[in-house]
C-alpha cells in the first residue's frame, strides 16, 4: 500500500513534467497529424496528371483514339504535340513532359495491313517510381485500346481490320489497385512516431534526471529503481496511445485507408511495439550520461534506420543485400511489416505472426540488457 | 583482483548505544584504483559530522556507499542499527539526502515538490498536508506556494531542498556540499536550519569546501587520498596542528596528497 502510494505520486510527477512542457507536448501531438497530411497529400508518390507529349507523324483514327484515352485518364495529361523527332530531348529537358509517346510512321496502315504497329514510350527516369508506374499505366491503356479495336473488328466482320498482335497486359495490382502510396506510408509513420515518442523522449527524460542530479536523490530514497523507471514509462505509453489513435483515425477518415483487418490486433501489436520502443529508450538511458547523447543515439541509431531501412520510404527489396540484413535488426521493420499485413492487406494476425514473435524477442532481449547494464552501473 | 570477502552479518553490539554510523575498513575500488582506502569512523547520535577532503580525496564515493547508491568493495558498516550489506532498503528509509545540485524538480511547483518527496518516503496524505503547511510557514514560502521552483532564488531552493530531505524525520541526513554558490549570509541562514534539525535529534553528515563551515561542526574528519588523516573536534584539531583556524589545518593535511584531482 505504501509503495503503491509512492508509485502514484511518481506517475503524477512524470505527467506534470510532460504537461508543463507545453511546447514539446504540442510538437509530439501535432507531429503525427502533420506527417499524415504531408505524406498523404503533399509528398505522395502516386501518379496524378503526369505530363505527356505525343509524337504522331500521321494523325490517324487509332492514334487519336489512344491519345484521347491517355488524356482522359486521371494519371496523364497530354500537354504537348511534338512535330519533329529532334524535338524529343528538348521537350524532356525543358520539363514540358515526363513521358513521350511516339507512334511510328503510317501507324494506322501498319496496324491494319501488317497486323502490328509500334509505339515507343520514353520516360523521364529521374523519379524512378513515377517512371515505372507511368510505363505500367500507359501499357495498360494501350493494351485496352488494342482490345477494343479487336472487339470492334470482330463485330463488324465486313471490315477487313485485322486484330494486331495481342500482348495482353493484364497485370493487376493486388491490395492497392490504385497504387495509392498513402496506404503504404501509414505503417511507416506509425513506426516512426512511436519510436520517437517512446525511445527518444523516454531516454531523454531519464537522462535529464541523471544530469540534474535528481536521479541520485531518487536512488537514495527507498523507492525501487523499477518503480522509478516504470513511472517514467507510463506517461509516454499514454502519449503513444493517443498518437496511435490519432494516426488510425486520420488514416481511416481522411486518407480512406480501408483498415480491413482487425482493429483489435492492430492495436495490440502496436502496444507491443510501443513497449519495445520504451525498453529501447530505457536501455539508451542506462548507457549514456547526457541528454545530447541520448538524442543523438536515438536519432542516429533508431530513427534514421527506421526511416531508411524499414521499407517506409524504399521497398526493402530494392536496398543492397547487406543493408537488408541490417534491417532485420530494426524492430520498426517488423512492426511496419505486421501493420502492412493487417491494415492494408487486411489479413488476419496469423499472417504476420513471425513479425509479432520477433518483436516479442526484441522486447525480452532489450529489457534484460537494460537490467544488466543498470546493475553494472551501480 | 581481490575477491570480495565472504559476507558475514555484523556482530551483536557492533554499533554502540550512542552512535548512528560505524564504518570499519570501508573500501571502494575501481579496478586498480582505490578511491576509498579502508576508512573507519563512528558518528554519534545527534551530532553534526563534517566530512572534509580535497576534490578527488574520495569523500563523495564514501558518502555514496553510505547512502546505498554505490556498493562497497570491502568493510563493515552499520547505519541506524542496520547492516549496510544486508539491509540497504531499510537504511534508506532512515536517511535523507541532499546533493550539491539540490535536486529539486525545477518544473514542478513548490508544493508539488514537497508533496512528491512526502510521497516518495511513503508519508500519508494528511501527514503530507500537515508537513506542507508547516514547511511553507517555516520557510516563508506561502506566497510562492504555486510558483515553479525554477523561479526561486538559489538560497531558497537550498533551504527547500534541505527541508524536503528531512521531511520524513530521518535518523541521519547526508548533505553533499549543500551550500555551494551562495553568499555568506545565506549560508549562515542555512546552517541555522542545520542546527535546528540537529536539535531535533537528526544526525547531520555534511561534506563542505568552506572551512568556516567546518568550524560549525561538532566533529570533523579530513580525508586525504582515500584515507581519513584526522578526525576530532575543530578545537582539538586546531590545537593538534598549531593552527588558528580550520583552513590552516586543512591545508597542512591536504598538502600531503599525492593524487591529482
Amino acid at each position: 500500500m505504501k509503495s503503491f502510494r509512492t508509485f502514484i505520486s511518481f506517475v503524477k510527477k512524470e505527467f506534470s513534467h510532460i504537461l508543463r512542457d507545453t511546447r514539446t507536448l504540442m510538437v509530439l501531438l501535432v507531429m503525427p497529424v502533420v506527417m499524415i497530411l504531408l505524406f498523404g497529400f503533399a509528398l505522395s508518390t502516386e501518379l496524378k496528371s503526369v505530363k505527356v507529349a505525343v509524337y504522331a507523324p500521321s494523325m490517324d483514327v487509332i492514334t487519336e483514339r489512344i491519345v484521347t484515352q491517355v488524356d482522359a485518364s486521371p494519371y496523364f495529361t497530354v500537354s504537348h504535340y511534338i512535330k519533329e523527332k529532334s524535338g524529343f530531348e528538348r521537350v524532356m529537358l525543358s520539363n514540358k513532359a515526363q513521358v513521350i509517346i511516339a507512334f511510328e510512321e503510317n501507324f494506322y496502315h501498319r496496324v491494319v495491313h501488317d497486323g502490328q504497329g509500334a509505339i515507343q514510350i520514353l520516360v523521364d527516369g529521374t523519379d524512378m517510381n513515377i517512371g515505372q508506374m507511368a510505363t505500367f499505366y500507359l501499357n495498360s491503356i494501350i493494351a485496352s485500346c488494342r482490345q477494343e479495336l479487336m472487339m470492334e473488328s470482330m463485330l463488324n466482320a465486313t471490315e477487313t481490320l485485322l486484330p494486331p498482335v495481342m500482348i495482353n497486359v493484364n497485370t493487376k495490382m493486388l491490395y492497392n489497385p490504385q497504387m495509392k502510396s498513402s496506404f503504404n506510408f501509414v505503417p511507416g509513420v506509425m513506426g516512426m512516431i512511436l519510436m520517437l515518442v517512446c525511445a527518444m523522449m523516454t531516454s531523454v527524460s531519464i537522462v535529464r534526471e541523471k544530469q540534474r542530479g535528481t536521479m541520485e536523490v531518487l536512488l537514495v530514497s527507498p523507492v525501487k529503481p523499477v518503480s522509478i523507471i516504470l513511472a517514467k514509462a507510463i506517461p509516454y505509453f499514454t502519449l503513444s496511445v493517443v498518437n496511435l489513435v490519432t494516426i488510425i483515425f486520420l488514416s481511416v477518415h481522411l486518407l480512406k485507408v480501408p483498415l480491413s483487418g482487425s482493429l483489435f490486433w492492430v492495436i495490440v501489436v502496436s502496444m507491443l511495439f510501443i513497449m519495445v520502443s520504451l525498453s529501447l529508450g530505457i536501455f539508451v538511458s542506462t548507457i549514456v550520461n547526457t541528454q545530447e547523447e541520448a538524442i543523438l543515439i536515438s536519432s542516429m541509431v533508431f530513427m534514421l534506420p527506421t526511416l531508411l531501412l524499414s521499407g517506409m520510404l524504399f521497398p526493402i527489396e530494392s536496398i543492397p543485400v547487406v543493408l537488408q540484413y541490417v534491417s532485420h535488426f530494426i524492430p520498426a521493420k517488423w512492426y511496419i511489416e505486421a501493420m502492412k499485413v493487417m491494415m492494408i492487406q487486411g489479413l488476419d494476425i496469423r499472417y504476420c505472426m513471425d513479425s509479432v514473435l520477433i518483436l516479442c524477442g526484441f522486447l525480452v532481449v532489450i529489457v534484460s540488457a537494460s537490467i544488466l547494464t543498470f546493475k553494472n552501473r551501480l | 583482483m581481490k575477491f570480495r570477502k565472504f559476507i558475514q552479518p555484523l556482530e551483536e553490539g557492533f554499533l554502540s548505544e550512542g552512535d548512528v554510523i560505524r564504518a570499519e575498513g570501508l573500501t571502494k575500488q575501481f579496478g586498480n584504483f582505490t578511491a576509498v582506502d579502508h576508512i573507519s569512523f563512528t558518528v554519534h547520535k545527534g551530532e553534526i559530522f563534517g566530512f572534509l577532503g580535497a576534490n578527488g580525496a574520495g569523500k563523495t564515493t564514501a558518502m555514496k556507499m553510505l547512502c546505498g547508491i554505490s556498493t562497497m568493495t570491502d568493510g563493515q558498516v552499520c547505519i541506524a542499527g542496520y547492516d549496510l550489506k544486508w539491509h540497504v532498503r531499510r537504511i534508506k528509509r532512515e536517511i535523507g539526502y541532499m546533493s550539491q545540485k539540490f535536486s529539486l524538480y525545477e518544473d514542478l511547483k513548490v508544493w508539488e515538490n514537497i508533496r512528491l518527496f512526502g510521497g516518495i518516503y511513503g508519508l500519508k496524505e494528511d501527514e503530507i498536508e500537515r508537513k506542507t503547511e508547516l514547511l511553507l510557514d517555516r520557510l516563508d514560502l506561502r506566497k510562492q506556494k504555486n510558483s515553479l521552483v525554477r523561479s526561486l532564488p538559489l538560497g531558497w531552493k537550498q533551504k527547500l531542498a534541505f527541508s524536503v530531505a528531512i521531511i520524513h524525520n530521518p535518523k541521519i541526513v547526508f548533505l553533499d556540499e549543500p551550500t555551494g554558490g551562495v553568499d555568506p549570509a545565506t549560508r549562515r541562514g542555512f546552517w541555522e536550519m542545520i542546527y535546528d534539525a540537529a536539535e531535533q535529534g537528526i544526525t547531520i553528515f555534511v561534506t563542505t569546501h568552506y572551512m568556516d563551515e567546518a568550524e560549525y561542526c561538532d566533529r570533523v574528519s579530513i580525508m586525504v587520498d582515500g584515507r581519513i588523516e584526522a578526525l576530532d573536534t575543530p578545537a582539538r584539531l586546531k590545537e593538534m596542528y598549531n593552527s588558528d583556524n580550520m583552513d590552516q589545518v586543512f591545508h597542512t593535511l591536504a598538502r600531503r596528497a599525492k593524487r591529482d584531482e
